[in-house]
Parts: structure tokens; C-alpha cells; sequence
């Protein structure tokens, strides 16, 4: 028999198998497994955001900012250099902030509070746990701030173990356009309307830094005609039993003045009554509340109600309101962002009725990678989405951090996921806990760097100013905020 | 005229310009592009290189360079300068085996056989294990070693296992040394297997190198329908699974629902076994094209009744050199009955890191050695019966024994690990959530359920797909190929699965 014959035939077999592929790859789709958009109520997309496209999603707006310089007036003789769009940082807009910081580090008065809104990027406290130590270890301050009743990421969380009975009712600013009671200021009501078994939350602090005791844990909840709701926990081996007074729009309950390891609240009789969920902080330096949300664009925020959001801050007391979002906005084929834009700017407004005085920050989309002919690159949506982000912070006079450009720009997640050490997941889009640090600290950085320019603009200042009280400074009536 | 432009344009779209630049990139090493066997750059390097290979056939010695020069060109394309390292090791094994061969007395044999394993495993443990070490000496001793930086030459693990078969069994008395330098380069760099397994044994390649160079038409349609099998399993299931499911869950265990966690570790199973056995496949087709047979490495592991047989089925080559190298070496079975669940524990321990300089792949090898002393020890009193029940408990059992040790070798780290198991075991079922999970995903659910099925499927059923194979004409089969490097190609540009979140 002729074994060569199979060598020539294997030769063959190898030209004519790369030919028929190259028709194949003419004649045949470019692409298997192409995704449709998933249709079901379990999966977390932010139904504001849906509406918002369906309505306007198709907008076109001009980048008219491209090269425009920002002015800033000065307030209170404080007043940050020009800046381009280019390089907009809008530290300016941060002055009533580092005000409060500035106090709290020379005279160590008062307290700063900062609201940390963000989506699945900050989910399981990730960015902003380390945010909030970068922060307390500067200024000071212990606890992780507040913290819901129940989280889809409670599991994790690291910052604290955080776990919940599975009878609690739950509406989220992400899903539900009209609550039954307005919605805290983490977007969420919880009831423990159960009447056959209890419903239970059990918070514990872990080694975390500034964070290993629960300080001065206090529970927060709305108004209600219901007067018989208690709550029970343990404090050493007695049980104690507290009513709850659901009387004003937002009612706290302090359950220890002192620290605590861990404590697990029951609530008995305490349906229809609104909770929001627990404060822990020592009422002294820094303290960072983690409002974050998977799937949320940042829009729901504009449906919070004004005069609940005002009680809760006459409680809270903010100084700084952070809003990270973007990574859900980016998946909708579109690369115009002339509606997110308008919209966002609304949410700003809105947030600056309902915290009147506060600072706001605005954190960019960071980089994400979408596979191209078979290449992972920075998806074509990011710098488009990147600059309306920037536009709305500027035309709402708000602070702005481009995590993109931190970041390392173009291809970086690329490097985040693919180089070692590892800094992001292999979904090309969130950070894991080395990259989530890495971010807050580029955050920090920014942000301090402007405290620093702002302790050596204060220095030099002209006229003597007296002491500025953050009423009035940054109210709405403010030159600054009037324009 | 026109056709001729019509064809260039089509080229030029198709192929894409190719300029000098591109044909430089196509022979230069570069670290982030290996050159893998599923890669169109193979494709065409193998066609140049089988021609002349195939004219040269009946020639000895320049059919035997020009491989290993093709060979020596394919590892550099992976691993850059390091081909000097495998060079220089066989070079010295070459020289080591030549003294044991021809020294009459034992204790200098004695003394070359530890040289050699002195060098080969010392070089694999500078390579692979110097971080690893200096790391625990840091943990335990609060030292302050820096890390070194050092590169892993590919495929180390793989070719210092076949170079210390070679001079085993030469010490051993059951192999004569290859007669020349450039045959044992042969037999050590060997393209196909030369990067990722099978581990040859010496004894079964070298004489083949003497042999006139033949392809039957059986070893044609084999070879042909292993690489089919090979490119599907790794370059569109496992590729696919990997990088659209299994790595997210595994980066991040605590975003998921308990079943995706589940499917995660399922989803890894299936994965690591169509990468590896799948890759294996495409390098025993190669071979067969060429005119050389390499060993089975994977008998569908899967279907194994007990962890024992589970090792019989899985990467076979390293198992069986585990055991007639190492398990052996230590004295087997043949030091009584607690030697042998020693030797049986120390092996896998050591099968363990083999894989990988961590200690999780230490804990993955106790595991399997834990299971191996508990099967053998429990064997000699218990008998189950021989029924297709029985074994169908024990399959189920063994996979997911697997799947539990397979954590440990996926996860980054031990805590990774240990909420992978923590998430999996809050598992309550709910088939509306199941199937919102799994439509969600239902690309990657599909190629899994495909990769389970193929696992499962009879001897007998292969043998008739294999045979109708076979029957084709020569240009169908090449068309069929053709048709799965589209599938490939398709799948490679496939859109990610965008991130999902779900709620219940």
C-alpha cells in the first residue's frame, strides 16, 4: 500500500480547508452567539433609565464645550484658576467642602458627611470603603456611615457582615416609580410587614479599619399611622425592648450610645411602617455613607422626595453629595449621550433642592472594554458618555473626577484585567478590591490635591473673612448657584 | 485582468494587507500572541512547513533538522529566548544518558542519574518555584525577600518530565539511548506535544524516529476528526464558557446567585477538561499527520467511577509518569500497606504543585490523595455491587468530588475558594430563578449542556460518527474543516455576554 498517499491527501485537506474557510468567512455570519437584550423583572436595569431612552434616547447633541474655558467667581475670596474643558477638575465648586474639612483639621470642629451614590461599580462597599479610610485616616472619624436594611450585596460587603431575615418588603428607587412611603435617602424602603415570623437585620463589624465596632448604631424610619411597632436587641444578656415613634417624616432611634462588636435588631408588630435602615458613625471627622446600586444610571435619584430628603438632612448633615455612574448607560448601542446629559443635570437640580448647601462631585464612567474583531478595546461608548458626564458637571457647577483618564485613558482596563497584579475583572468593566483601591485612591488624590490649592489660596486671600458657615455660603442663593 | 483585481481586493479583505511589518510580526516572538495551534498563523505555518516536510520524507537526518529547527521556531514563538534553555537541558541529558549508557559501574551511573536530577529539577524549581518560596519563607519566618523576576519559560513542566523519562529508563536498562544529538532534540522538541503534553515517553517515541515515515488512511481520518474535536472543545466551548461566565464568577463569587455559583464551578469542569483534552487532541492529529503516534491523554474523566479511575482517565501521560517515576521510585506497593497510601499521598501532593507554585494546587493534589488512600483503603473491605445504579451514584459522586477539589485549582486564592463553597451551599431550588439564570446566559448554558453531552456520549456512537467521517470525500472532509475554523473564527469575535445582575 502507498502511505505517502495520506501525506499528499493531509496537504490537500489543509489548502482546501483554508480556502472553503475564507468563503465561509464571506458568505457566513461574522459573528456566533449574538446577545439579544434580556427581557425579565429579575434583572436589575434601572427602569427610569428605559423610559428616559424610549423618550429621547435618539437626541443629537453638538459637543459645544470642546475647548471652552472655565471661569470661576470667587466665593468668599476663594477663587480656583481657570481651568479648560479639557482639564476640568471644577475644584471651585468644592470650596463650602474644604471649608468643613479645613475646620475640622486645624480646630478639629464639627464633622464632614459625604453621600456616595454609585452603581454595581461600588457594590459590596468596594471604592468607597477605601474612599472613607483614605479620608477618616486624614481627618478622622470611625464607622462605615449608613447602611440598608437588606442589599443584594450584603454577601459582599467586607466592610461589615451584614445579613437579613428573608421576609422583609423591599421597594428600591431603581424599580418602583411611586412607593408606598417616600423613599430614604439610599433610595430604598424596607417594611416588616411579616406578621408570622419576625423580621431581623444583624449587622457585625470586621477587623475593617476605623471600622472594627459599630458606633453609636441608630435606626432610621419614616412616618406611620402604625404606633405599635418595637424593636428588640441584646445588649449583654438582657433583652431590651424599644418602642418606635413613627410621628415626624424621618424618626431615629439610637440603640447604644457607646460602641458595639455586633447587633442583630428584631422587629415585631412594626408593619406599614417605613424603614430605612442604620446609621453607624462617632459623630466626629469623616464619615461616608455607600448608597450604591447595580444597575442604576444615576436617574431614579431624581425621584426622591424633597421634604424627606431635607429631614434627612437636618439629621445627616451633608456636606458633599458623590454621584459614580455611567457603566449602565453605556450598553445601548447609542454613543449619543444629549439625554443622559439634560436628564442628569435635572438630578443634580433636584439634589440641590432636597440637600441645600451640599457640594457635588461627579465621577466619570471609568474605562471599559468591548471585544472588536476579536480585540478587546475601549468600548466606543466610554468617551462620549465620559464627556456628557463632564458637560452636566460643569453646566451644574459640580465637581468632576475623570476616573477614565486616572485611569491610564484608552486600553486601561485592558492593563487592569490582563496585567499583573490583577486589578479588574475579566467582565472588562468592574474593579476588584486591589483595582477598587486603586481607583479610591486616585479619587482622594484628586480631591485632596484641590484641598491643598484651596489651603494656600485661603492663606493668601486678601480680606479677612469671617469664619464661613456652610449656610451662608453655599445656599441656594448663593452667587454661585445662581447663575 | 479584472478577475485578477476582483481576487486581490477579495484578498486584501479577507487575509488583510500583508506588508512587511505583518510578515514580521508573523516571525517574531511575541509575548502576548503564542503561537496556539487554533490560530490562523498556525494554519499557515504548517502548510510551508508541511510541504517540504512530506517532499522530505524519505530522507533521515534532513527531515529530522528541519523539524527541529520548525520546533525550536515554535517554542521561541511562545517562550522568546528560553529555546536556549531547552537546548542547553537536553543538551546535558543528552551527554548524562550517553555516560549512564555506556559506564559499567554503578555507583558512577549512580552518580549521573542525580546530576541529571539535580539539573533538570533544580532549573524547574529556579523557574517555577523561587517566588513561591521566597513568598513562605517571608509568611513564616517574617522575612523580607524581595521577589525575583522571573519569567516562566513555557511548557518547563512539560518537556523536564519528558527529558527525565528519557533518562530514567536509560538508567533503568529499557532504553537505548538515541544515536545521535539531534535525534534526542527531536524527540524533546517536538512541535506538537511541546508546549502542553501529552508527555511522551522516551520509550515510546524514539524508535518511531527510525521507522520509515507512513500515514494509513485510519491514522488520516483519526488524525483529522481529533482536530475537529480538539479546535470545538477549546477554542469555541471552553474559550467561550471561560471568558463569558466562569472567570466572572470566579472573580468575584459574592456578586452571584448561589446557583450561578454552582454553574461556575460545573462550567469550570467542563472547561478545563475541553481546553486540556482539546488541546491534547489537536496535538495528536498533528503528530499523526506527520507520521508520528502520541498516547491517549483523556478518556472522557468524567464518566469515572471512583477518584482511581478518575486518574486513569485524566491527563493519562502525566498520571502514568507520575506513577511509574515517581509512585515507583518511592517504593510503590511493594513497602507494605502504609508506605503505599504514603507513597499514593506524596505523589499527589507533589502532582499538585506540579501544576502550579501555590499552595491551592498542593491542597487540590492532598485532596486527590486523600481520595485515592480512602478508595484503596475501604476497597479491601467493602464491595458494592456491579449494577448500572450503583454506578451511576458513584459517577455522580466522583464529579462532584471533582468539581469540590476543582475549586481550589480555579479560585485566586483560599478565600476565593472557600466562598465559592460557602455560596454553592446556600442553594435552595427554585426553577423560576434557574431559568431566568439560565436564558440569561443561555449561549454559555448551551455550550456547557453540549459539553456535558459529548462527554457522555457511548464508545459505539463515536465509532459510527468517526467511521461516517471517514466515508466522506476527500474534499468534503476539507470543507467540513474549513467549516469549523469559521465556527472558531465566529465564536473568537463573538459579542461578550454583557454583565448581568439579577435580583429575586
Amino acid at each position: 500500500m502507498n502511505t505517502s498517499k495520506y501525506f499528499f491527501q493531509t496537504l490537500i485537506v489543509v489548502i482546501v480547508s483554508g480556502f472553503s474557510f475564507l468563503i465561509f468567512k464571506t458568505i457566513l455570519p461574522k459573528k456566533l452567539f449574538t446577545e439579544d437584550k434580556l427581557d425579565s423583572k429579575n434583572v436589575v436595569v434601572d427602569s427610569l433609565l428605559l423610559e428616559a431612552l424610549a423618550e429621547d434616547g435618539g437626541t443629537v447633541v453638538e459637543d459645544s464645550m470642546r475647548g471652552t474655558v472655565i471661569d470661576y467667581v470667587a466665593v468668599n475670596g476663594i477663587e480656583f484658576p481657570k481651568e479648560t474643558f479639557e482639564t476640568y477638575t471644577g475644584n471651585q465648586y468644592l470650596v463650602g467642602f474644604f471649608e468643613k474639612l479645613f475646620q475640622l483639621e486645624t480646630k478639629k470642629q464639627g464633622n464632614v458627611r459625604i453621600a456616595y451614590f454609585g452603581d454595581s461599580m461600588t457594590d459590596g462597599d468596594l471604592i468607597v470603603k477605601d474612599f472613607r479610610t483614605y479620608f477618616q485616616e486624614k481627618f478622622g472619624g470611625q464607622g462605615v456611615g449608613f447602611v440598608n436594611i437588606t442589599s443584594e450585596s450584603a454577601a459582599s460587603r467586607s466592610s461589615l457582615t451584614h445579613e437579613f431575615s428573608g421576609n422583609w418588603k423591599t421597594q428600591s428607587y431603581l424599580k418602583v416609580k411611586h412607593p408606598s412611603n417616600p423613599f430614604g435617602v439610599n433610595g430604598h424602603v424596607f417594611y416588616a410587614n411579616d406578621t408570622a415570623s419576625v423580621a431581623w437585620v444583624k449587622y457585625k463589624a470586621n477587623t475593617t479599619r476605623f471600622a472594627s465596632e459599630l458606633p453609636r448604631p441608630t435606626l432610621f424610619y419614616g412616618s406611620s399611622s402604625n404606633k405599635e411597632g418595637k424593636v428588640f436587641y441584646i445588649s449583654g444578656t438582657d433583652t431590651i425592648v424599644k418602642k418606635l415613634n413613627p410621628n415626624k417624616l424621618v424618626n431615629t432611634l439610637t440603640l447604644s450610645e457607646g460602641n458595639l462588636k455586633s447587633i442583630r435588631v428584631n422587629f415585631k408588630n412594626a408593619d406599614s411602617i417605613p424603614i430605612y435602615g442604620f446609621n453607624f458613625d462617632d459623630g466626629k471627622g469623616v464619615h461616608v455613607d455607600n448608597f450604591s446600586n447595580r444597575g442604576n444610571s444615576g436617574l431614579p435619584i431624581g425621584s426622591f422626595d424633597v421634604a424627606t430628603m431635607r429631614a434627612f438632612h437636618s439629621k445627616l448633615d451633608y456636606d458633599l453629595i458623590v454621584l459614580q455612574y455611567g457603566a449602565n448607560v453605556l450598553n445601548y448601542g447609542s454613543l449619543h449621550y444629549g439625554w443622559y446629559e439634560k436628564r442628569m443635570e435635572k438630578v443634580v437640580a433636584h439634589l440641590r433642592a432636597c440637600f441645600p448647601g451640599v457640594s457635588i462631585l461627579i465621577i466619570s464612567v471609568a474605562d471599559k472594554s468591548t471585544k472588536y474583531d476579536m480585540e478587546m478595546k475601549t468600548d466606543s461608548a466610554v468617551v462620549p458618555l465620559n464627556r456628557a458626564q463632564k458637560r452636566y458637571a460643569i453646566k451644574s457647577e459640580s465637581s468632576f473626577v475623570n476616573l477614565y483618564t486616572l485611569m491610564g485613558g484608552d486600553g486601561s482596563m485592558i492593563k487592569w484585567v490582563e496585567q499583573e497584579p490583577v486589578r479588574a475583572n475579566k467582565d472588562y468593566t468592574h474593579f476588584n478590591h486591589r483595582g477598587a483601591k486603586e481607583a479610591a485612591n486616585l479619587i482622594f488624590t484628586q480631591l485632596n490635591k484641590g484641598y491643598e490649592t484651596y489651603k494656600e489660596l485661603r492663606k493668601k486671600r486678601k480680606k479677612a473673612v469671617v469664619p464661613v458657615k456652610k449656610d451662608t455660603v453655599l445656599t441656594p442663593k448663593d452667587t454661585v448657584y445662581e447663575k | 485582468m479584472k478577475a485578477l483585481f476582483s481576487i486581490q481586493n477579495w484578498f486584501l479583505e479577507h487575509v488583510g494587507n500583508i506588508d512587511i511589518e505583518t510578515i514580521q510580526k508573523w516571525f517574531l516572538y511575541d509575548p502576548k500572541h503564542p503561537l496556539l495551534f487554533n490560530s490562523a498563523l498556525f494554519l499557515g505555518l504548517f502548510l510551508f512547513f508541511y510541504v517540504i516536510y512530506i517532499l522530505s520524507r524519505k530522507t533521515h537526518y534532513f527531515r529530522i533538522t528541519y523539524v527541529v529547527a520548525f520546533s525550536i521556531f515554535f517554542y521561541y514563538k511562545s517562550s522568546g529566548v528560553y529555546f536556549w534553555l531547552l537546548i542547553f537541558s537536553s543538551m546535558v541529558d543528552y551527554v548524562l544518558s550517553r555516560l549512564i549508557y555506556e559506564e559499567p559501574k554503578q555507583w558512577y551511573r549512580k552518580f549521573y542519574m542525580i546530576l541529571s536530577l539535580l539539573i533538570n529539577l533544580g532549573m524547574l524549581a529556579y523557574f517555577k518555584y523561587t517566588n513561591f518560596f521566597i513568598d513562605n519563607y517571608n509568611n513564616f519566618f517574617s522575612g523580607n525577600l524581595k521577589f525575583e523576576d522571573i519569567v516562566l519559560p513555557v511548557g518547563i513542566s512539560f518537556y523536564t518530565f519528558q527529558i527525565l523519562s528519557y533518562t530514567v529508563d536509560v538508567y533503568r536498562g529499557d532504553l537505548k539511548p538515541t544515536k545521535n544529538f539531534i535525534d534526542f532534540l527531536f524527540f524533546v522538541s517536538f512541535f506538537p506535544q511541546l508546549v502542553a503534553g501529552p508527555i511522551v515517553r522516551a520509550s515510546d517515541f524514539i524508535p518511531q524516529i527510525y521507522e520509515k515515515l507512513k500515514l494509513t488512511k485510519e491514522e488520516f481520518n483519526r488524525a483529522l476528526f481529533l482536530i475537529i474535536g480538539g479546535l470545538l472543545k477549546k477554542a469555541v466551548i471552553s474559550d467561550y464558557i471561560s471568558s463569558n461566565f466562569v472567570d466572572r464568577v470566579f472573580d468575584a463569587p459574592n456578586s452571584y446567585t448561589a446557583f450561578e455559583n454552582l454553574m461556575a464551578s460545573y462550567g469550570y469542569a467542563i472547561q478545563i477538561y475541553c481546553d486540556f483534552s482539546g488541546y491534547s487532541d489537536i496535538a495528536i492529529g498533528l503528530a499523526l499527520l506527520m507520521g508520528f503516534w502520541l498516547p491517549d491523554n483523556f478518556r472522557t474523566p468524567y464518566q469515572s467511577a471512583s477518584i482511581t479511575e478518575f486518574w486513569r482517565r485524566w491527563h493519562i501521560s502525566l498520571s502514568s509518569w507520575l506513577r511509574d517515576y515517581l509512585y515507583i521510585s518511592m517504593g510503590g506497593n511493594r513497602k507494605g500497606k502504609l508506605r503505599t497510601y504514603f507513597n499514593l499521598f506524596m505523589t499527589m501532593l507533589l502532582g499538585g504543585l506540579w501544576h502550579g507554585a501555590s499552595w491551592k494546587f498542593v491542597v487540590w493534589g492532598i485532596l486527590h490523595g486523600l481520595a485515592l488512600v480512602f478508595e484503596k483503603f475501604f476497597g479491601q473491605f467493602i464491595k458494592l455491587p456491579k449494577n448500572a445504579f450503583v454506578r451511576t451514584i458513584q459517577v455522580v459522586l466522583t464529579f462532584h468530588f471533582v468539581v469540590f477539589c476543582w475549586l481550589f485549582f480555579r479560585a485566586k486564592d483560599f478565600t476565593t475558594a472557600f466562598q465559592m463553597a460557602h455560596n454553592i451551599s446556600q442553594l435552595t431550588f427554585d426553577f423560576n430563578q434557574w431559568m431566568t439564570i439560565i436564558l440569561g446566559y443561555k449561549h454559555v448554558f448551551l455550550l456547557i449542556a453540549i459539553g456535558v453531552v459529548w462527554h457522555f456520549i457511548p464508545m459505539k456512537t463515536l465509532a459510527v460518527m468517526q467511521n461516517t467521517f471517514s466515508k466522506l470525500p476527500l474534499v468534503a472532509k476539507a470543507i467540513l474543516l474549513g467549516l469549523i475554523y469559521w465556527v472558531v473564527y465566529a465564536t473568537a469575535s463573538a459579542d461578550t455576554q454583557p454583565f448581568i445582575y439579577f435580583q429575586f
